[in-house]
């Protein structure tokens, strides 16, 4: 079973890069179970997470939002591209962050970037995904943690 | 450094070694300075008496010389100028003599009585000064007083002949022990002088005996200091000695710097070494426990008893910027000293491994139990009642996930979650408690405690409902594992079952219950209600079969919480019931009847009733009203308070009571069905609530 710390790990971990980046920290949510398909919004950066424990973390966000974060990290390249990257730095800080509080109990993959295709999410049997909705300024995003 | 009892006797032994033959080289110094002085006294004093030995035959002759230059008439002054010079020398040479101590006392004093005579005899001679001859032409002879010098020239001649040899063989005597004397203490010079040498070789030999034995003892005591620091460095558990200032020795193991993440630990104080990765008050306590510790009278068995170290758990940097919780186990023992306490002995050890181990081991024996009970209660339910409470369950989980689905970024919409999920929990956590499914009432009864401390809270964010979720996940799990069983106990009875029962796939429904079925768990849960809380009385039910299906759901919510109700609050305790002069046991009836209406479900008990005053004063005390508020409600006003979510008039929470969701949840029920709810009581004597429901197809208006 998850345990809290860890769950708390990948949340602060998400929340963190709005801080730091945007320099206006993100607030979460509800946390809630993931009911059926899971939600994606237009840009996705996914974590395999193995060892200790088994699945996969990601973060989903609509383009919107991730404009106005560009917008706030002074950036001008609004391109498909930079919408990846983005995502894709998330995911990196996500597990930057697990990697401090886990060590070696837990071995995390590269992050990998789905945009518009749908993603292969290797949800392990038997585990239950959490989804923490992600709220910066108006926009929302989902944190989604699938591990046994 | 360390030093062993044999090392310090050996260092002693050196430095009285050293002592004693420093003072033995001043003593033969000093006594051979003295016998050196005493000898060269002794010589000078030997010269003198050899000197004096001399004077006697010289002044004899002297005396012959005079007489014979008297009898020749020749001239005598230069004779009797050497006399006198010789008698000066004598007296001026044995004074001396005589003033030196330690002579032969008899030879000096037989010396002493000759010169003593021989002095005036002398002086005569040497104290005339005249002419001793007379001149005529033709010759010359003696003079008068000629005459007179030479008969004492005679004399004293005569005198010396007599007495010159005696004089010269007493100073020799005197000189012979004089030198006899100077040969003794220059003998004793020599012997000292031998012993001096023979001392110093000895000792010599002694200090380079111990300063091998010295170099022995501190090779030893190097070596031991080695295989101290191996030890150490190699010993798993932290080791290091507290003085009376709680700071810790200059000497520990290396071990402590895993555990603490430093490198350095004396001079640290406890408190130092702990702070930051204790809570303030666990600090507290440690502290307090180290100051009994230097108690003269503290009992180390009972200390080591309550020592709140035992099992510290304790925040500590992980290396790569995070924190890990470790668990210690610290263990002292007290170092006696001559005055006393000396140093407190810390063994520190780190447990963690073991007490995750522990806590696995806990776990899966708690789980174990659960499953044990779980299947105990589920043999001893009807499959009916049990599918039917897994099927509500699920659906009053799906309901919770709804609710904290809902878009929230506020605490007033974080704080609407709390009141939905409170009446779901508590619906679950009745039914289950009169299933005897104790295992998910615990467990709901669990996350009932974690949604009343959250909304204690004056700020509520998503990050409070971390915890929540993941318990939900927790109960969801173990009703998948219930539902599981079931399934299988019935394939057991030969009933159709299916696998699965998660959130995500639609569970396969079991039977749904029948009115039998719900007076059966009715009667169950009477039945614990009045072990559990010592109540003693009988649950009448009529006319349950009346019930038509759609509303035996609603019926069972809301009579097992009226029930709970009547056993917590309403029934007497036997001892009150008997003062009120009521009969024996109590009584609760349940009438369910159709009515030109629809259907009337009455509830009833003979318990303690309801005062409008106490219903106010809880209403107060759990802030759900003020005082002004409260006084300016009338009777039926106050009744209806019991319908207010979060009121309770009990202050403590128990599995069946308390929390103040139950009337409230029946309330909704009844109104999501287009019913009505009224409450009536007769203090003292029975509550009576009255529940109508619309006709199936209409509804009415609450």
């Amino acid at each position: 079973m998850l345990r809290e710390e860890e769950l708390k790990t990948f949340v602060d971990g998400t929340t963190r890069y709005f801080e730091v980046a945007a320099q206006q920290p993100a607030s979460i949510g509800s946390p809630y179970m993931l009911e059926g398909e899971p939600a994606m919004h237009d840009y996705t950066g996914m974590i395999n997470v193995s060892g200790k424990r088994e699945g996969v973390v990601y973060f989903t966000a609509p383009r919107a939002m991730l404009t106005v974060l560009l917008m706030k990290m002074q950036e001008s390249d609004f391109s498909h591209e930079s919408m990846r990257d983005l995502v894709g730095e998330v995911a990196n800080t996500i597990s930057g962050n697990a990697r401090r509080d886990f060590g070696h109990d837990f071995v995390i993959s590269v992050p990998s970037v789905f945009s518009g295709e749908k993603p292969q999410v290797s949800q392990p049997a038997g585990a239950r995904a959490f989804v923490i909705p992600i709220h910066w300024r108006s926009h929302s995003a989902k944190l989604v943690v699938s591990l046994t | 450094m360390l030093l062993s009892g044999a090392d310090r006797n050996r260092r002693l032994l050196t430095a009285a070694a050293g002592i004693v033959l420093a003072a033995v080289m001043g003593l033969v110094l000093i006594a051979g300075f003295r016998l050196a002085t005493q000898i060269r006294a002794n010589v000078a004093t030997l010269q003198q008496a050899s000197e004096l030995e001399a004077y006697p035959s010289a002044i004899s002759e002297q005396l012959t010389a005079l007489r014979q230059r008297l009898d020749t008439l020749e001239y005598t002054g230069h004779v009797h100028g050497e006399l006198d010079s010789s008698v000066r020398g004598f007296n001026r040479d044995f004074s001396a003599l005589e003033r030196q101590k330690g002579l032969d006392p008899a030879a000096m004093h037989a010396a002493t009585a000759l010169w003593t005579n021989y002095t005036p005899v002398l002086a005569k001679v040497l104290s005339y000064h005249g002419e001793p001859y007379s001149d005529t032409a033709t010759n010359s002879s003696l003079s008068r007083s000629g005459r007179v010098f030479y008969a004492h020239v005679r004399r004293a001649e005569l005198f010396a002949q007599a007495n010159a040899a005696a004089l010269h063989r007493e100073l020799a005597v005197v000189s012979g022990s004089l030198q006899a004397r100077t040969a003794a203490a220059a003998s004793r010079l020599r012997w000292l002088l031998s012993g001096g040498v023979l001392a110093v070789l000895l000792l010599g030999l002694a200090a380079a005996y111990l300063q091998v034995a010295r170099g022995r003892g501190e090779r030893a005591a190097r070596d031991a200091q080695d295989q101290t620091r191996d030890i150490l460095a190699t010993v798993r558990e932290g080791f290091f000695l507290l003085d009376a200032d709680y700071r810790i020795g200059a000497v520990w193991s290396q071990a402590l710097t895993n555990m603490f993440g430093r490198s350095t630990f004396a001079g640290l104080t406890f408190e130092e070494l702990l702070r930051d990765k204790v809570p303030p008050e666990t600090l507290n306590t440690a502290m307090k426990f180290i100051k009994l510790l230097w108690g003269e009278r503290a009992h180390e068995n009972l200390m080591k008893s309550i020592n709140p170290l035992g099992q510290l758990e304790v925040n500590m940097d992980n290396g790569r910027g995070g924190k890990e919780t470790r668990y210690l186990q610290f263990d002292f023992h007290r170092v006696m000293g001559p005055k006393g306490v000396k140093h407190v002995l810390c063994a520190v050890g780190d447990i963690t491994s073991s007490v995750l181990l522990a806590r696995e081991l806990h776990e899966a024996q708690e789980n174990a139990h659960s499953q044990l009970d779980m299947m105990v209660g589920m043999l001893h339910s009807d499959p009916l009642q049990l599918g039917s409470f897994l099927d509500s369950a699920s659906a009053g989980l799906k309901h919770i996930n709804a609710i904290l689905k809902e878009p929230a970024r506020t605490h007033a919409e974080f704080s609407k979650k709390l009141a939905g999920l409170s009446r779901e929990l508590h619906t679950m956590k009745g039914e289950a408690a009169a299933l005897n499914l104790m295992s998910i009432a615990q467990r709901v009864h669990h996350l009932e405690d974690m949604l009343a401390e959250l909304k204690a809270r004056n700020e509520l964010t998503g990050n409070d409902f971390l915890p929540l979720v993941l318990k939900l996940d927790e109960l969801l799990a173990h009703l998948r594992g219930v539902r599981e069983m079931t399934l299988k106990l019935s394939s057991l009875r030969e009933q159709p079952s299916a696998a699965d029962g998660t959130l995500n796939t639609p569970a396969p429904r079991l039977p749904t219950a029948g009115p039998d079925e719900l007076a059966s768990t009715l009667q169950s849960l009477a039945h614990r209600l009045a072990q559990d809380h010592g109540k003693d009385f009988k649950l009448a039910l009529n006319g349950l079969a009346q019930c038509p299906p759609a509303y035996l759901g609603t019926l069972k919510d809301c009579l097992i919480q009226m029930l709970r109700n009547a056993a917590v609050h309403g029934i007497e305790a036997d001892e009150v019931r008997r003062a009120g002069a009521k009969s024996g046991g109590g009584q609760v009836r349940v009438d369910f009847r159709r009515v030109e209406s629809g259907f009337e479900l009455t509830f009833e008990d003979d318990g303690a009733g309801l005062s409008p005053e106490t219903l106010k004063e809880a209403a107060v005390r759990k802030k759900l009203l003020s005082e002004e508020q409260a006084a300016q409600l009338d009777n039926r006003a106050a009744l209806a308070l019991i319908f207010k979510p979060g009121f309770s008039t009990r202050n403590e929470i128990s599995m069946d009571a308390g929390r103040g969701a139950g009337m409230d949840v029946v309330a909704k029920a009844v109104y999501s069905l287009g019913g009505r709810i009224g409450v009536s009581t007769n203090p003292g004597r029975y509550t009576r609530f009255k529940i109508a429901l619309p006709a199936l197809g209409e509804t009415a208006v609450a």
